[in-house]
């Protein structure tokens, strides 16, 4: 049949058409495929309704059955008796939508949505939500029955699993939907979200084998669509689609220029010169979303605009992921009535809910990659045809040059991959367990299963032998393990048996795990937000800090909780949250070399370009601006030493492993000692001693043959694999984290990641656990694929060495970067004053001498 | 190394443990011993080769020194009785006219029949043994007795060049009271507070050093 033709679509046009609404043509795509059958993914730009194109695709399916089941039923009634009353009890129909959300937030507006169409539409069905902040009752009448509708989070999905007697759950259920699938892609998350949708596919098919369970995603534009597909439905056996919408999100991108370059620039410093700037754009939007890289600059940058502006005082507020929960919800509601100005936010304002008073959104310092910024400027202009405005405020004057590189991204669509997380056996080992809570598993059926995923596709048997060992035996010998008791076998399923054991891991399922943090209250009572154990260690009693935008001053810890009151000060220190640093993404870092050709040539329409020229003018006078085909070196002799500057482009991450493979080369040749520094555009390597390094090694340094040996030597990939280790511990139930700023109950089964790590690397070296944070260290923290590909292209341009007199406009901000690791605010205030000054007087000698030369 | 405390020569080493030569006493502090078969019971996959480097660390230490006393200040056990208990008793058998003390910690629960059964002597409180007082945790009350204690595990971090840092179990010294690192190899390490005039033993892979 027709869809068009069906009651059920009809019914829909004709609600949407009273609220003078139209569907869009990917809609109407996706309700197509839905009702043929297809599996599949849905990518359009946000404030487009991506929603209902699922959501109403299984609502219209839902009418055109029961379309039919009553046409049935009519008939029946004829033909007995007439006095059936009209109006029945509410008969539930089970389960029949999954809708997968990353975020608890989103689960609130989305289930109000979905019942306001439910109750246009006289659908009688319930929608729930079970998540983390679900209260207990709500999940108990879940369970004697289920809405039509569960919003739930990939945890909330494992822990519906290790619970008793799930499979009836799924017998009803129609379709699988993962709403933002492309933030959960490229996280453990998204594996356990595919853990658990091959688990529910598999029940169902168990029971009803003819049923057909179709699996939708909903993501925005990512570089890597396909794959994206291939993880959320890596079945063969089912029609699968993308459908695209064709329709453009208009973005304004508009960068705050300076009145005056500084000849160098360093991070942090030209920022707040210019938040003068921002206040006149906060007066005439409606609510602004102010987008901080850390939580530390946020608190700064709130503590700034107050300065600058009493009268703002009440009307902005600081959202981080580090303030209390209530508080948080309380400045989304505000957000959502308008009656906020301003908000200062990190990316835990990335995602989520549409607030419809938001107009304007402003990033602070370079968002890192092309991805990040748009989403983020989809935060304002929600509304489709609306235009999201984003104004760019750079820290440094060179990110001037990354805001035109953004906007030619945004404009010729380069947008980065999500590499899918596979392999990660601390995920699965959670997951067994989980299901060994739950009602058992069989694991020659279980290993099938998984080895359908995309994530274990390469799962081999032995490692799966491994891991059955694992939960069942301990571990490899079994005198190495004597009384280990988790799984156990009974009635021919792996089990759980001990409900202490169960309890606990129902608490600790899932992946984030969080740093020690302390929960920060006040002495009369009420949260304000957390802060790490770290940094509370190193403060005293009397001293201030700030926090959610307050200065506090701290009192002392008392049962893991640290009270304080407000202090009479007006600024205080910031606490510094732990948490890596963003770096630059292979396609910015590309289209970012272009532009610095495109600066001195003036190829160009960027007004930023043009702003920053008389920086790239002194830059290739005193150096080189390298061209898209060039790799400049720079060579530059002061007090501190011999400078050794490159600038390969590809981000910190990655300079920072270049940086240790290039020192250990060097010395391989000759006894030489670094310190190294970098940024997203180059790195330094900086010795008492002269490098020995001219145009005729260098190629050979920055060579890619022996890079997997020579990475393995220069850096300390034991320290890296156990930080790694860190989260993997957790995850697979070693540790016990406890809940963030909760008291531990289970203090006498309390140990370290550090510890299991050094107990696994001296007595059981095959331990897979061990295995995959060298892997995930290797290909994550190292990335060597990218750091092949950035050497190859070295490889193939023209290096350029200039040996230079004093710092240069380019190395400068990776000079003060490192500096800055060691020494106060002050300290480094002047030092860079000093500096300038320096380089200055060595540019005006240079000016003279070429006079003279000039005369003579 | 050996040092001089309160008039004592002590020697400090590295195996964790402080010989006193005039008692010929050889005092540890938190062996935890069977905390492994607690955790594997709990179903978190602890190898038992742990403790078994714990007792050759023992054992080494025993024929290195040849104490009449080995003192334990806390911790000794680790719960209940379990197999790592059993493994610990016929350790014990190799060394039957060695005095074993025990002042107990927080996680000594066994019954007394059982430590009995080990032949070991068991002081709930305290011990006093001129100049110094053996307890597990640092009492609130100072006297004439300089205490010897365990329980926090102390750690020190040492700082090196190029932002290096490592972290290290130590001996620590302080005016009223010191503590001796924990025993275990499965045990954590944390930070003590350094007041003035204290001082810190740090143990490395090779030998004791001061700090």
């Amino acid at each position: 049949m027709m869809l068009e033709k069906s009651t059920g679509y009809k019914k829909v046009i004709r609600w949407l058409k009273s609220s003078k609404k139209k569907p869009f043509k990917f809609q109407t795509d996706a309700w197509q495929y839905y009702a043929e059958g297809y599996s599949g993914l849905v990518n359009a730009p946000t404030g487009f309704g991506k929603t209902f194109s699922m959501f109403l695709a299984v609502v219209i399916d839902e009418l055109n059955n029961q379309e039919a089941i009553k046409g049935t039923i009519v008939h029946n009634k004829k033909s007995n008796t007439k006095d059936i009353p009209v109006k029945k009890a509410r008969k539930p129909a089970g389960l029949k939508l999954i809708w997968i959300t990353p975020l608890r937030s989103l689960a609130k507006d989305l289930a109000r949505a979905m019942t306001e169409v439910c109750t246009a539409l006289e659908l009688d069905w319930h929608v729930g939500v079970r998540n983390g902040d679900t209260p207990q009752n709500e999940k108990l009448k879940q369970k004697k029955q289920m809405p039509e509708v569960l919003i739930i989070t990939p945890e909330s999905m494992h822990l519906l699993l290790a619970q008793k007697d799930t499979a009836n759950y799924f017998s009803d259920l129609q379709c699988i939907v993962a709403d933002e699938w492309h933030e959960l892609l490229g996280s453990k998350r998204g594996v356990m979200a595919e853990l658990a949708i091959s688990r529910i596919r598999g029940l169902l098919m168990e029971k009803h084998p003819e049923r057909l369970l179709r699996i939708w995603g909903i993501s925005a534009t990512i570089g890597n669509m396909e794959q994206a597909l291939d993880v959320l439905v890596p079945y063969e056996d089912v029609l699968k689609t993308i459908v695209v919408a064709d329709l453009e999100k208009k973005i304004e991108i508009k960068s705050i220029l300076p009145d005056h370059i500084d000849m160098l620039p360093w991070a942090g410093h030209l920022g707040h010169k210019l938040a003068h700037k921002l206040l006149p754009i906060i007066e005439k939007s409606k609510t602004t979303l102010i987008f901080c890289n850390t939580r530390g600059q946020a608190e700064l940058w709130y503590q700034n605009l107050l300065k600058l502006d009493e009268n703002l005082a009440g009307q902005i507020a600081i959202h981080h992921g580090s303030i209390d929960y209530e508080l948080r919800n309380w400045i989304e509601d505000a957000i959502h009535t308008g009656v906020l100005k301003a908000v200062i936010s990190t990316s835990s304002l990335d995602l989520g809910v549409d607030f419809k008073p938001v107009d304007t959104v402003i990033q602070i310092g370079s968002p890192k990659g092309v991805a990040r910024f748009l989403q983020r400027a989809g935060r304002s202009g929600h509304s489709p045809y609306e235009t999201s405005r984003i104004y760019f405020l750079p820290t440094h004057a060179l990110e001037l040059v990354e805001a035109a590189a953004i906007k030619e991204a945004a404009k010729t669509h380069n947008i980065e991959s999500r590499e899918p997380v596979v392999m990660s056996f601390d995920v699965l080992i959670q997951y067994m367990v989980t299901l060994a809570v739950g009602d058992g598993f069989d694991d020659q059926k279980l290993f099938e299963e998984v080895k359908n995923t995309f994530a274990f596709k390469e799962l081999e048997l032995s490692e799966w032998n491994w891991m059955m060992q694992f939960i069942t035996t301990g571990g490899e010998s079994l005198t190495a393990y004597t009384e280990f008791s988790k799984v156990e076998k009974e009635d021919g399923l792996w089990k759980v048996k001990s409900r202490q054991m169960a309890m606990r891991h129902r608490l600790h399922i899932g992946t984030i795990v969080s740093d020690a943090m302390i929960k920060v209250k006040y002495l009369t009572g009420g949260y304000v937000g957390m802060v790490e154990e770290s940094f509370l260690s190193k403060i005293k009693p009397g001293n201030s800090f700030t926090l959610a935008g307050r200065v506090l001053e701290f009192i002392m810890v008392k049962e893991m909780i640290a009270l304080v009151r407000k202090s009479r000060l007006k600024t205080a220190i910031t606490p510094s949250w732990m948490g890596g640093r963003m770096s630059l993404t292979a396609n910015l870092g590309a289209i970012l070399r272009r532009k610095y050709n495109q600066t001195l040539d003036k190829t160009h329409e960027d007004e930023e370009l043009d702003i920053i020229l008389p920086l790239f003018e002194r830059q290739a006078k005193v150096s080189h601006v390298p061209k898209d085909d060039e790799f400049l070196i720079e060579l530059i002799k002061t007090r501190d030493g011999y400078h050794f500057f490159a600038y390969p482009f590809e981000g910190r991450q990655v300079h920072e492993i270049m940086a240790a493979l290039i020192a250990y080369r060097l010395s391989k040749s000759k006894p030489i000692s670094f310190s190294i520094a970098m940024n997203d555009y180059g790195f330094e390597l900086l010795s008492e001693q002269p490098i020995p390094l001219d145009e005729e090694n260098i190629k050979l340094l920055f060579s890619p043959a022996n890079l997997g040996e020579d990475i393995v030597a220069s850096i300390n990939s034991t320290e890296m694999a156990r930080r790694k280790f860190r989260d993997i511990a957790c995850i697979s139930g070693l540790v016990f984290q406890g809940f963030p700023g909760k008291y531990v109950a289970n203090k006498h089964l309390q140990s370290s990641s550090a510890l299991f790590f050094n107990v696994f690397s001296d007595y059981d070296k095959h331990n897979l656990l061990l295995r995959q944070a060298y892997d995930e260290a290797f290909y994550q923290q190292i990335e060597e694929p990218r750091l092949a590909a950035a050497l190859h292209r070295i490889q193939g341009s023209k290096v350029i060495i200039v040996r230079a007199e004093s710092y240069t406009p380019l190395c400068f901000p990776i000079k003060v970067d490192s500096l800055r690791e060691n020494m106060s605010s002050e300290e480094l205030g002047e030092r860079i004053a000093r500096m300038t000054a320096e380089a200055d007087k060595k540019e005006e000698q240079a000016q003279r001498r070429r006079k003279n030369d000039h005369q003579l | 190394m050996t040092i001089n405390c309160k008039g004592e020569s002590l020697v400090l080493d590295k195996d964790k443990a402080i010989y006193w030569e005039s008692k010929k006493m050889l005092i540890i502090s938190d062996l935890h011993l069977g905390k492994g078969a607690h955790f594997r019971r709990a179903g978190i996959q602890v190898p038992a080769t742990v403790m078994e480097t714990d007792l050759d660390k023992l054992s080494r230490l025993i024929s290195k020194f040849a104490p009449q006393i080995l003192l334990v200040t806390g911790d000794m056990f680790h719960h209940q009785m379990n197999t790592e208990v059993e493994t610990f008793r016929l350790w014990r058998t190799q060394f039957p006219d060695l005095r074993i003390i025990l002042v107990k910690g927080n996680h000594d629960l066994l019954r007394e029949e059982d430590y009995a059964g080990l032949s070991i002597e068991v002081h709930s409180k305290e011990l006093l043994y001129f100049p110094f007082r053996f307890v597990h945790d640092q009492p609130r009350d100072f006297d004439e007795y300089y205490n010897i204690t365990g329980h926090i595990h102390p750690g020190i971090t040492i700082y090196g060049k190029a932002r290096q840092q490592i972290k290290l179990p130590c001996f620590y010294f302080g005016s009223t009271c010191a503590i001796l690192p924990a025993f275990s190899v499965f045990t954590g390490l944390s930070k003590i507070r350094a007041e003035e005039g204290d001082q810190f033993y740090a143990i490395t892979p090779e030998k004791v050093v001061r700090v």
